[in-house]
């Protein structure tokens, strides 16, 4: 019989540039906040998991789970650190989740922790490459905005996208930054801003990409009658799902729908029992502009060739309830690589608690999306607020 | 590509990469396809303009650059 996991606590810095700090010191500060929030010893956590995808290439730092558990005083844990690209830290929650729903774990610590600033543009972009198949397509030059940018150009092209509601996803989220105290942009953007912005990998611009970013972000997860005993403010982790999608651009049968996405999205609806109808709230993996686009048509949000015209479409003539991004997303929060999926939890389980800036009314039922490398590793994970 | 090889399809999407990775900053800006042979196979490939063609245009492949296919306009003449 398996066991009901909570999200027990969660923590994280401020999302941005962050001088002065090492991946060991923001991951210590959003670790120990996670474990404050939800109350529990440190010595019931069994295992640390370390969501980080570049540490090495920037930074020159490796072996971040014995290192950030020793920082935190944990020993005789196992540790270590895990490596699914974008989607480091959700997939990180998938093994902890399963390790606390199989009985092996009463408690399971997980980081994620990204150093991403101060480095130079074309450095930055190379370090990103490393989740493109440098035996295959990497010597094309193919880069990450050259993925979306031909995503968004067939997409266009399919179902008539136009330009306007592409930066309007933009636009959308940065409005929500501005209350997002955690959030990397705090700062409106116009629509002219975006369309004006300079060209990275046409039609991609400036202002469809995300920025790089500095951050950590910690969530414990717990068994229910752990979390009950210490009165964790908890949410119920009704889905876990960690699946893998196509490796190379050239694997996908029609680019403008991500299968990793579809299916992760399957089997997490199956598992909680729920449908995208019912999803109060979800933080989406908006790397750039379209890829929210996309991701909300493979979620089930909108059909196919929708989720253009549904950014500007107003609530009350949409078919959905979901309130997409209210962080900002990556485009506004910013996007640690390595601790953006962790990020994503925290936002989700402060929704569900009612203590979110920009608190979605009556949220029952929230979602993360969270995709590595050319959507070759996704996850989707389904949180449910407690009465 | 082979010598005597003929590679033929149409272009599935573009795009221009204007802020390349280290290993092609000498090359930047630079048209990138996706094309689907006629062969069956999807294959990612340079092209040999400054704009890319239309998506849907036939190309052939013109050459290799490395690994990478180089794609022309199809001479229909």
């Amino acid at each position: 019989m398996s066991v009901e996991v909570h999200i027990a606590g969660v923590g994280t810095t401020k999302f941005g540039v962050l001088p002065g700090h090492t991946l060991q010191s923001l991951a210590v500060e959003a670790a120990r906040a996670a474990l404050a929030d939800s109350k529990i010893p440190a010595d019931k956590i069994g295992w640390v998991l370390v969501g980080n995808f570049v540490g090495g290439i920037m930074t020159g730092q490796e072996l971040l789970g014995p290192i950030v558990a020793a920082d935190l005083g944990l020993s005789n844990v196992a540790a270590i650190k895990v490596e699914a690209a974008c989607a480091s830290s959700s997939a990180a929650v998938r093994i902890g989740h399963d390790l606390v729903r199989a009985g092996a774990e009463e408690a399971v610590l997980v980081v994620g922790v990204e150093r991403l600033t101060g480095a130079p543009r074309e450095a930055l972009t190379s370090a990103m490459t490393a989740a493109i198949d440098q035996g295959t397509e990497g010597g094309s030059g193919l880069t990450f905005p050259a993925f979306w940018g031909l995503v968004m150009a067939r997409h266009m092209h399919l179902y008539g996208t136009t330009r306007e509601q592409v930066a309007a996803v933009t636009v959308k989220n940065r409005q929500f930054g501005i209350t997002n105290p955690l959030a990397q942009y705090q700062k409106a953007i116009t629509l002219e801003q975006v369309m004006t912005s300079p060209p990275i990998a046409d039609p991609i611009l400036r202002f469809d990409c995300c920025p790089g970013t500095d951050g950590a972000a910690a969530v414990v997860l717990a068994s229910k009658s752990l979390a009950q005993k210490y009165g964790s403010p908890s949410v119920r982790v009704a889905a876990s799902v960690l699946v893998n999608g196509p490796v190379r651009i050239t694997d996908y049968k029609d680019i403008t729908t991500h299968d990793g996405t579809v299916n992760a999205a399957r089997r997490a609806y199956e598992a909680a029992g729920v449908g995208p109808q019912d999803i109060d709230v979800a933080e989406l993996h908006d790397c750039f502009s379209i890829a929210e686009i996309v991701d909300s048509e493979d979620l089930g949000f909108f059909a196919k060739g929708d989720g253009g015209p549904a950014v500007t479409r107003p609530a009350s003539e949409r078919n959905t309830k979901v309130v997409i991004n209210p962080s900002g997303g990556l485009l506004s929060k910013g996007h640690p690589t390595g601790a953006t999926g962790c990020g994503q939890i925290y936002e989700i389980a402060m929704q569900l608690r009612g203590r979110h800036p920009n608190q979605v009314a009556q949220a029952r039922w929230g979602l993360t999306h969270n995709g590595g490398g050319t959507a070759a590793a996704v996850t989707v994970h389904i949180l449910e607020a407690l009465k | 590509m082979t010598p005597g090889q003929s590679l033929t399809g149409s272009v599935q999407s573009h795009t221009i990469i204007r802020v390349p990775g280290k290993a092609h900053a000498a090359k930047a800006p630079f048209v990138l396809l996706l094309v689907q042979l006629d062969d069956g196979r999807r294959v990612l490939g340079h092209f040999s303009g400054a704009e890319p063609p239309a998506i849907e245009s036939r190309v052939m492949a013109s050459g290799a650059d490395n690994e990478t296919l180089s794609f022309a306009l199809e001479d229909k003449s």
